[in-house]
């Protein structure tokens, strides 16, 4: 009887019928990114649901913004929209749809498709306008929290590797996990963002804007949803860690930390801009965790170990000022072949509006770097003469100020587009058959 | 959607939540009935009900990450995934002695309202609109009272009142989730409000 029970509850569960409460688009003609040799004749939507259509339900843009769709039909027995098309000229075009579903909510949507062309991606549909300030003020958040996160936990790790203090420990998991949060955080609302621009709708209808083109179509979009569940789980290892006092959570934790940053480097210019390889994807990875670990292990010395623990100070601050050595030149090495791929030629450097943030970033390192330096050269020899622990306390929290700057440029420049590379040139022999 | 084809019907994920609801339900009632002493004799049954709820949270953020087809569904699903770790995760500090003040029973009450809160705000129609307007608004409010058992909880810990108060709360919660797919299987349609079930 108790397996007849659980064999029925078991089955109720696995195979139930389906119902959403308010509609989804399931399958659209053109499809979503498809590339059509010829022109299509109609847009055909079909929903899981019987829709009504509404004034503007389905809007076919052009490249310059022209709709060229007919009125918008609904055909309720297949849960369709359909809209009649002129005969399409090669190039892209955006399709903006809308519908009302039975529950009276309104569902919206973009897509785009190209007919001889390849089709743009979704966050360049006609109306998109890229990323605003405010977008770079959330990604800067993102890269503060992954430092405060990843680069803490490394600290503890590899600096202070010993037992720490009560209060120390507390501040340390306060600081990692602030960092976390902000990364859980500030990650949803950057996508948020990112998919506000490309629907372009009132905050009302916002609220039912269909966000997985955005998510399933896009590297940004694939992205996020990896890191989100990453770092979710890195979230709960350091709660545990710090429930449980197991170092090897904290490992754990470290470990997928660094392997989630790897998102941000196959999302980005590295991964999809013009001339992307591996090697510009694995330099984009290392130049991000070098800057994690040294911003992060920075503010774990100013924050954490200069004001709980002072028998901690010396050795922390020697340790640190040399794996910040190494760091620095990680960080320089891949910058610096990413600079060259990035911009074709140097006079891009003061031309371009990626050039000049990247000047800007370049005079924010070097001034980091002095920093760093006369931390290692003039203060590391003499950190047991008294009165210099208070001194060094005051520029540790300059130096991670200056650190924080610097990711704030990072963040400009994550979001600009650097300068379009030069065509290659045809070769000589076929130039001369022409 | 990333994993198109392998992913779970959203009925499915709303009664594997609903199990995971019911479940918590079952420990409060279990520890209510025979009194918190006989129930801390075994230690490892003071962490079952808080990690439970810390690991619920947890299993949600696939939820929130992968159901993409809205915006207000995304932050519904976030907050409710964050709360849950924050309260169970809060109660296991407690347990475990990191986390001494009886006040972080707070944190549940406070779970409550935020996800009663995102009920209501996620469902944008009147009562009576449809089915699951209807449960959606029955969930928000009753999360929303129901907050006011942990914060009793807080002040008066011994109260069997507010302890069983809490417990049937999950049931409620529990019952409503089950019934919140228009054509759930299991407790059927229930409402005549709620129009033609779609599809």
């Amino acid at each position: 009887m108790k397996r007849a029970l659980l064999v029925v509850a078991f089955v109720a569960l696995v195979a139930p019928a389906s119902a959403f409460a308010h509609a989804s688009l399931q399958k659209e003609s053109p499809s979503f990114k498809q590339r059509l040799a010829v022109s299509p004749r109609q847009i055909v939507l079909q929903f899981d649901q019987s829709v009504d259509a509404l004034p503007k339900a389905i809007q076919v843009f052009t490249l310059n913004g022209k709709n060229i769709a007919g009125t918008p039909r609904a055909i309720p027995a297949q849960r369709e929209i359909v809209a009649s098309l002129p005969r399409l000229p090669k190039g892209p075009y955006t399709v903006r749809w809308q519908a009302l579903s039975n529950d009276g909510h309104i569902v919206t949507g973009v897509y785009t498709f190209g007919v001889r062309v390849p089709a743009p991606q979704v966050t360049d549909a006609v109306g998109a306008q890229g990323p605003t300030r405010t977008e770079d003020i959330v990604r800067w958040l993102y890269f503060v929290g992954l430092a405060l996160a990843v680069g803490g936990i490394g600290f503890r790790l590899l600096i202070v590797r010993g037992p720490l203090s009560a209060r120390a420990q507390r501040r340390f998991f306060w600081v990692t996990g602030i960092g976390i949060v902000t990364v859980l955080e500030t990650g949803i609302t950057s996508f948020l963002l990112r998919g506000e621009d490309f629907l372009q709708l009132p905050f009302s209808r916002f609220l039912y804007g269909d966000l997985s083109p955005l998510a399933s179509g896009t590297r940004f979009g694939q992205t996020f949803v990896i890191m989100e569940l990453g770092f979710a789980l890195v979230a709960a290892l350091i709660y545990l860690a710090w429930l449980t006092d197991l170092n090897v959570l904290l490992w754990v934790a470290f470990g997928l930390g660094l392997v989630f940053i790897s998102g941000l480097s196959l999302s980005g210019h590295s991964a999809a801009d013009a001339g992307h390889s591996w090697l510009s994807e694995l330099a984009d990875w290392v130049h991000l965790s070098a800057a994690t670990l040294w911003v992060g292990g920075l503010v774990q010395l100013a924050v954490v170990v200069w004001p709980t623990s002072p028998e901690l100070r010396a050795t922390a601050f020697r340790r640190f000022s040399r794996l910040a050595t190494v760091l620095v030149a990680l960080l320089l090495a891949a910058g610096t072949y990413l600079s060259i791929l990035r911009l074709p030629h140097v006079h891009d450097l003061w031309t371009t509006g990626y050039g000049h943030v990247l000047l800007v970033k370049l005079g924010l390192v070097s001034l980091a770097l002095t920093w760093g330096a006369a931390h290692h050269f003039i203060a590391v020899p003499r950190i047991e003469r008294p009165g210099v622990t208070g001194t060094l306390a005051r520029t540790l929290v300059g130096e991670s100020a200056v650190a924080m700057a610097v990711l704030l440029a990072a963040a400009i420049l994550t979001d600009s587009k650097p300068p379009p590379q030069p065509l290659p040139k045809a070769p000589v022999a076929a130039v001369s058959q022409r | 959607m990333i994993v198109a084809g392998i992913e779970p019907k959203a009925e499915m994920v709303h009664w594997w939540f609903a199990t995971g609801i019911l479940v918590l339900g079952l420990l409060f009632l279990a520890e209510t009935v025979v009194g918190p002493e006989v129930w801390a004799r075994r230690p490892w049954r003071r962490y079952l009900w808080p990690g439970t709820m810390f690991l619920l949270g947890l299993l949600l953020w696939p939820v929130m990450a992968l159901y993409t087809n809205s915006m207000i569904h995304m932050v519904a699903h976030g907050s409710w995934a964050q709360v849950l770790m924050l309260s169970g995760g809060a109660e296991l500090g407690v347990v475990r002695g990191k986390l001494h003040s009886q006040y972080w029973r707070l944190t549940s009450a406070g779970a409550l309202l935020v996800s009663g809160t995102a009920f209501l705000v996620h469902e944008q129609n009147g009562w009576f609109f449809a089915r699951a307007a209807f449960l959606h608004h029955a969930l928000g409010w009753t999360l929303i009272v129901a907050a006011v058992f942990p914060l009793v909880q807080a002040i008066r810990p011994r109260s069997i009142v507010a302890a069983s108060g809490f417990a049937m709360t999950f049931f409620v919660v529990a019952v409503l989730l089950y019934c919140d797919r228009d054509s759930a299987a299991i407790l059927g349609h229930f409402s005549q409000f709620a129009g033609v079930p779609h599809r």
